[in-house]
């Protein structure tokens, strides 16, 4: 299928949910092993994947909540918010069978959500298998203590490519577009590495200089995948022939655009408009959303309710208020009564 | 000095000797950038956040293991620990050095960690200005993955927070991270055990105002930096190599010079002493580094570098000074103390600076004299004393270097006026100075090259298949380069034979060959520089 586990055609989105679900179940305890066999609907090489590699799984997983944490957050005010199901096992609805853009921004936002955290999950100890054993030999054969190990994101985006891309294989327009924007995913956070350096020759000079690139915070790659999801690039399918049979290829739809490069996100298929619930294409609609009344942008009562109305009502909530907060676990509040406008859609 | 080897040899055999240690030097940043990996590597560590369960401790302190068996209870994030009730005071920050499957080595010679804070933005818990972290630390050790964690250090340290948020301070940036500084964590001068363990807490005392406003703190990373094994052992194999290579030249030196008849002058004892500075640095006593734990190797490599560099300066001033061509007759040290004297307070400012910092560490590894305000105020002083000397040290050196341009060219003029042998005499004085001076800029312009393309670059180039490690290439190429400057000095400035043989006989060998005239046979009383003086007298004279 054209799509990565978590997000493929109907059929494997069952996957995608089950794996996520297993996801929260594991999150608050990363040593516990992930059991391959118990997420439903991995391919083979997946499957392969998950046994050879179970101690990033468990990051894998995370990976994919931060990301559709990130999703949710980017896309709050929106007529589509990134909205997943609980109860059923798509977790995003139908939304993705489309190629949409949304199809497009959760695709790049989830590959790069697993690079993240697999990087992360290789500097806490989780993993024994990142970095330098697998990817470069050193001439002694001790890699390690001759000549150290090679970033950890090379490893993140290695796992990043073998899991998400695993079923992107066939020669399809579906399998293309995928195939880019979860590179484009990771090509996100490889760009957003920071470097830092630390000077510590004689008397601490620059003498010696020690640099390495860290990761950037998620949200920083949130915000910059909500600029490529608004200036993804519009694309229409070409088949071609070819020895092994009919080739589906993507080209620019509108020749007087710049072509979209490696980091930008491509569609084709045009989203729905997000305002009426309809199964068909996965909108869920604007109904009972909260609106904002004071805004003119998409989150504003106005379009949000993509014109319908909305309701108010008066809310009174009890909340922390005059607290004292401490970096962990301890918070000293005050109760306080507030009165809150909630203005809903019709 | 006059009469030189340099100023005796063909022109052919200098330039034999030039290119001999060319293909040295070419040898020598050939064997870092193609043969040793990067100088240093960095890892990146994420804290495991323990929960410390025993009420009160019993019976000494207890390690927390990030993972593999006996690893401590976790928790994921602070919200769990809100949940499960758990206090700031008993939560532990547990990193494990190195990462699982591997193991510190001596090869890696220090240890250096740096200390970053995650801290999340919260509209109502911000970081507060001059926010001060208290961290609760300790290290220990152990060489086997099974038995009892020793304890090497354990400290109370506190950090200054300087972060900024970049976006706007409102509701919907809650949770995004502050950008904050590299914060000093520590620094290890050996790495002679096999794994470590770092444990911090962040102990909060409301009433003393400890650890209150400092936002909401995430995570904790550490990064750790050390040299790479196979660097230390290109290194250790450079210097085995070079210490008897300059040893051996210095011998001969030293033989020579004691085989005239005249007591050595200032310019010669200062080229010794170079070759002995020289020679102390490259002493390999790293060596004992790998089977000994002498945490004090940092600070004496400091020291020993500091020594050189110092009397690499003051040779150049020296050098100077000997070829001014003016009548003040110097050759001793005292006449320098002008010019050397900055030279020697700057180094002592950094080597007492080098003694807080370094020094402390000796006995806490998490000292940092940079945590303190008054501890960076007084460093900051330290070096900008050093700044300062060193900028009194090139205005000096420059103006020197005018003044024997200016001699020079004074010289110059009236040489066509002189005798055949004198006129060739100043010409190798000149000469001698002239070789010094571009030998001198071409090893500084080397190295100031080298320096920022390391500083600029990414650390290696590919080339077809070959990496390029460029930083390595600049360390062994500059120092081996400063190693063979040094050799050079004391080959071609050693007193040439010709000097103390049968002075008639010399004049006939000198007449040998174009370039060998062997100038002082005119001259016929004693060695030394006040012979080039007396002459320069006599040459205004006229």
């Amino acid at each position: 299928m054209p799509m990565k586990a978590e997000f493929s055609s109907r059929k494997d989105k069952t996957t995608c949910v089950r794996s996520l679900a297993v996801g929260h179940q594991y999150s608050s305890v990363a040593s516990q092993p992930v059991l391959c066999s118990s997420i439903p609907g991995l391919v083979p090489k997946q499957l392969r994947f998950c046994r050879n590699f179970a101690e990033v799984m468990p990051s894998v997983v995370h990976g994919l909540s931060i990301a559709i944490r990130e999703c949710q957050h980017q896309f709050r005010g929106r007529r589509w918010n990134c909205t997943t199901l609980n109860d059923t096992l798509s977790i995003f609805g139908p939304v993705l069978d489309k190629a949409t853009r949304e199809a497009a921004f959760v695709h790049a936002i989830a590959s790069a959500g697993i690079a993240f955290a697999v990087t992360r999950g290789c500097a806490d100890g989780s993993a024994t298998i990142c970095g330098c054993d697998m990817i470069r030999k050193a001439p002694s054969g001790e890699g390690w203590k001759w000549g150290g190990c090679s970033e950890d994101i090379n490893f993140g985006n290695m796992v990043s490519r073998e899991f998400a891309d695993a079923r992107e294989n066939r020669p399809d327009a579906r399998s293309a577009m995928n195939r880019h924007n979860n590179e484009a995913g990771r090509m996100s956070i490889t760009e957003h590495m920071y470097l830092k350096c630390k000077c510590h020759g004689l008397s601490g000079s620059c003498e010696v200089k020690t640099c390495w690139f860290s990761q950037p915070d998620f949200h920083k790659i949130g915000d910059y995948m909500k600029d490529k999801y608004d200036s993804a690039s519009e694309m229409v399918v070409e088949k071609h022939r070819e020895s092994r049979g009919w080739v589906e290829t993507l080209r620019p739809k509108f020749t007087f655009f710049k072509p979209p490069t490696e980091t930008d996100l491509i569609y084709y298929e045009n989203s729905p408009n997000f305002c009426e619930p309809n199964m068909e294409t996965g909108s869920f609609g604007t109904r009972d959303r909260t609106c904002n009344l004071t805004s003119h942008g998409i989150d504003g009562c106005e379009l949000l309710c993509c014109g319908r109305g909305h309701n108010t009502r008066t809310e009174r909530r009890k909340e922390k208020c005059h607290c004292v907060f401490h970096w962990c676990c301890y918070v000293s509040c005050q109760e306080c009564l507030r009165v809150y406008d909630v203005h809903t859609c019709k | 000095m006059a009469g030189a080897i340099i100023e005796n040899m063909s022109t052919k055999k200098l330039v034999i000797v030039g290119v001999v240690l060319l293909l040295f030097q070419a040898f020598a940043f050939m064997v870092g950038g193609l043969i040793a990996p990067s100088p240093t590597t960095a890892v990146h560590y994420l804290a495991t956040k323990c929960v410390d369960n025993q009420k009160g401790h019993q019976e000494g302190r207890k390690w927390f293991m990030p993972w593999g068996p006996n690893q401590c209870d976790k928790i994921r994030d602070f919200d769990e620990a809100m949940a499960k009730r758990i206090e700031a005071n008993n939560i532990v920050f547990s990193v494990h050095i190195p990462l699982p499957n591997k193991e510190m080595s001596p090869w890696f010679q220090f240890m250096l960690v740096i200390l970053q804070f995650d801290i999340a933005f919260k509209m109502y818990n911000q970081i507060e200005d001059k926010a001060f972290v208290t961290i609760d630390v300790s290290l220990a050790y152990r060489d086997d993955s099974v038995s009892e964690w020793t304890e090497m250090a354990h400290s109370v340290e506190q950090r200054k927070l300087s972060c900024n948020f970049t976006t706007a301070k409102i509701k919907e940036n809650e949770g995004r991270y502050y950008e904050c500084d590299l914060l000093p964590f520590m620094e290890v001068g050996t790495v002679s055990h096999k794994y470590y363990l770092v444990n911090v807490r962040l102990p909060v005392y409301e009433r003393k105002k400890v650890n209150v406003g400092i936002g909401e703190i995430k995570d904790i990373r550490l990064v750790g930096i050390h040299q790479n094994g196979g660097f230390t052992k290109v290194w250790f194999a450079m210097k085995t190599f070079l210490t008897p290579s300059i040893l051996i030249i210095m011998i001969w030196y030293w033989r020579r010079i004691t085989m005239m008849t005249r007591p050595p002058v200032l310019l010669e004892k200062v080229i010794f002493a170079l070759g002995i500075s020289m020679t102390f640095i490259n002493i390999p006593v790293e060596w004992f580094s790998i089977g000994f734990d002498w945490t004090w190797m940092l600070l004496f490599g400091d020291i020993r570098q500091g020594i050189f560099y110092a009397m690499l300066l003051s040779f150049w001033i020296i050098f100077c000074g000997e070829h001014l061509m003016d009548q003040t007759e110097r050759n001793r040290f005292s006449m320098y103390w002008k010019q050397v004297g900055p030279i020697v307070f700057g180094s002592f400012c950094l080597f007492i600076f080098d003694m807080c910092e370094r020094g402390v560490q000796l006995t806490n590894p998490f000292y940092s004299i940079w945590a303190s305000d008054v501890g960076t105020e007084l460093a900051m002083a330290f070096i900008i004393v050093a700044g300062i000397c060193a900028c009194l040290y090139f205005l000096f050196l420059c103006f020197m270097v005018f003044q024997v341009f200016r001699n020079i060219s004074g010289k110059r003029s009236c040489l066509p006026a002189m005798t055949k042998a004198r006129r060739l005499h100043y010409e190798g004085l000149i000469f001698r100075f002239k070789f010094l001076m571009l030998v001198t800029l071409a090893c500084a312009a080397m190295t100031v090259i080298f320096f920022i393309i390391s500083q600029v670059n990414e650390g290696h180039w590919h080339w077809g298949d070959y990496t390029v490690q460029i930083n390595s290439a600049f360390f062994t190429g500059i120092y081996g380069m400063w190693n063979l400057y040094v050799f050079a000095l004391m080959f071609l400035y050693a007193p040439s034979h010709k000097r103390y043989g049968d002075e008639q006989a010399s004049g006939d060998q000198g007449g040998t060959s174009g370039e060998d005239i062997q100038l002082t046979t005119t001259i016929t009383h004693a060695d030394g520089p006040t012979e080039v003086y007396r002459m320069m007298g006599k040459d205004s004279q006229e």
